[in-house]
């Protein structure tokens, strides 16, 4: 490229003039004219550009100062997002493990409940057997009272024997009585125990009852209840799955754009390389600029002074082309066509 | 605690790319517009982990930099990388002669200049 550069260059007049004697050389006549025309056309050409240049580097390296704090502050914006959404992360994850907690414990709840028919079962059989044990003691409380009605037949019948007895059985007819009395005294106890086991009996009967059926409806509430909670937890669980999938998302696009920032901080560095190239160019018009000063100068002192232009000219071209090959920049620079390794530790 | 390193460029365009990658990536950056400022600064009291200089600067340039900050104690085996579009053999083994670590062409994406620095400062 810089070999084509320089072929091109040495093909334009300018190039040409150094293998052609000057037509006046020799002579004592002033340059021709347009010869001095074009030279300080050419220096006024020369500080146009390079002020032009001047401006384009100052352009550029704004630009770039603008970018890189844009894209700086692109990243911090994104960061303070991942940590707000790490914050938020956190703080759901610890609400979250609350929430489990609580819910476990509804659900320990409720698992009680669940089981409690089967306890309310297994007490009503118990409630049962008592009240069949009431029966039985009722059963055995007639018995008490047909004994106590012979009893009392039996003892009528032995005051009637006294009393045929005449003043022998007068001391039988006592004891006949009072057995007589013993057996009604028993008879209405018998009868006020078997009231009492009735009514035990109907109380325990009638609060079976009405507990199975409150507790039926109750039951059904819990089981529902239950269920809501499981569903409520398993919600719960998704929710948090779906955040953390959601946050890991986050971050690696965060990361992803980091690794984007770093490239693009990396290609704005090619304002310096650039900067670079066209200080390069100010130098050799500055060069330039300077020889066509001396010879104009020259000529006006001492008449045709322009020989040495084309040589110097070429001197300049030279130095050019030589500073251009000892600065590339990495994308330029394959190390397998011969040019610079673009990283070397030593 | 996060490594310190030093830039010194005469380019803002290249001291404020390096100083945001790095700073992005974690590290402190410490910043200087030549050499010059730069050994002023190491004579002040900076202790960088870890140096980039440019080569062509004004005032100091990077190779007389390299040499007079090898020369300070306590700088003789803090790595110091030369970062720049020159790549004239000569001045590569000049800089090489007077103490850099290493030689890296410009423009360098952060990425790249992260993973060479954490070469040269493992744990970084």
């Amino acid at each position: 490229m810089l070999q084509a550069q320089a072929d091109y260059l040495a093909a334009t007049p300018i190039g040409l003039m150094a293998d052609q004697p000057e037509p006046w050389a020799g002579s004592s006549d002033v340059p021709p004219a347009p010869v001095k025309a074009i030279l300080e056309n050419d220096i006024r050409l020369d500080e146009a550009i390079d002020g032009a240049l001047h401006q384009i580097v100052a352009d550029t390296e704004s630009s770039a100062l603008a970018i890189i704090q844009q894209v700086r502050d692109l990243h911090d914006h994104a960061s303070k997002l991942v940590e707000y959404l790490e914050g938020s992360n956190l703080t759901a994850g610890n609400l979250g493990k609350e929430i489990l907690v609580s819910m476990n414990h509804l659900v320990q709840i409720a698992d009680f409940m669940q089981r409690l028919p089967a306890k309310m079962q297994r007490d009503q059989q118990s409630v049962t057997s008592v009240v069949r044990e009431i029966k039985e003691l009722g059963g055995l409380v007639g018995d008490v009272q047909a004994i106590s009605m012979q009893s009392h037949l039996l003892a009528i019948n032995a005051a009637i024997e006294a009393s045929h007895s005449g003043s022998v059985g007068v001391a039988f007819r006592v004891v006949a009585d009072e057995m007589r009395r013993l057996a009604a005294n028993t008879g209405q106890l018998a009868t006020s125990i078997n009231n009492g086991l009735a009514r035990a009996r109907a109380a325990v009967e009638s609060g079976i009852a009405k507990t199975l059926s409150e507790s039926a409806q109750q039951l059904a509430e819990v089981s529902i209840a239950t269920e809501s909670i499981r569903r409520l937890r398993e919600n719960l669980e998704d929710m948090n799955q779906y955040y953390k999938t959601r946050f890991a998302i986050v971050t690696k696009h965060n990361e992803d754009m980091a690794g984007d920032i770093a490239e693009v901080l990396g290609q704005i560095q090619y304002q310096d390389v650039v900067r670079q190239c066209i200080e390069r160019i100010q130098v050799a018009i500055a060069a330039r600029q300077e020889s066509f000063r001396d010879a104009l100068e020259l000529a006006d002192r001492q008449g045709p002074a322009f020989a040495a232009v084309p040589d110097q000219l070429a001197s300049i071209l030279a130095g050019y082309l030589e500073e251009e090959q000892k600065h590339l920049h990495s994308n330029r620079s394959d190390p397998a066509d011969g040019g610079a390794v673009k990283l070397e530790l030593f | 605690m996060a490594k310190t390193i030093m830039i010194v460029d005469d380019s803002s365009t290249m001291v404020m790319s390096l100083k945001n990658s790095l700073e992005i990536a974690g590290f402190h950056a410490l910043t200087a517009g030549d050499g010059a400022i730069a050994m002023k600064s190491l004579q002040g009291g900076a202790k960088p982990d870890l140096i980039i200089t440019d080569i062509n600067m004004p005032n100091m340039g990077g190779i007389e930099f390299i040499g007079k900050a090898r020369k300070l104690p306590g700088f003789r085996f803090i790595p110091i990388l030369a970062l720049t579009t020159e790549s004239h053999q000569a001045t590569r083994d000049e800089a090489k002669r007077l103490g850099a670590t290493g030689w890296l062409l410009k423009p360098v994406a952060g990425g790249d200049l992260v993973k060479v620095i954490k070469q040269l400062l493992p744990g970084a």
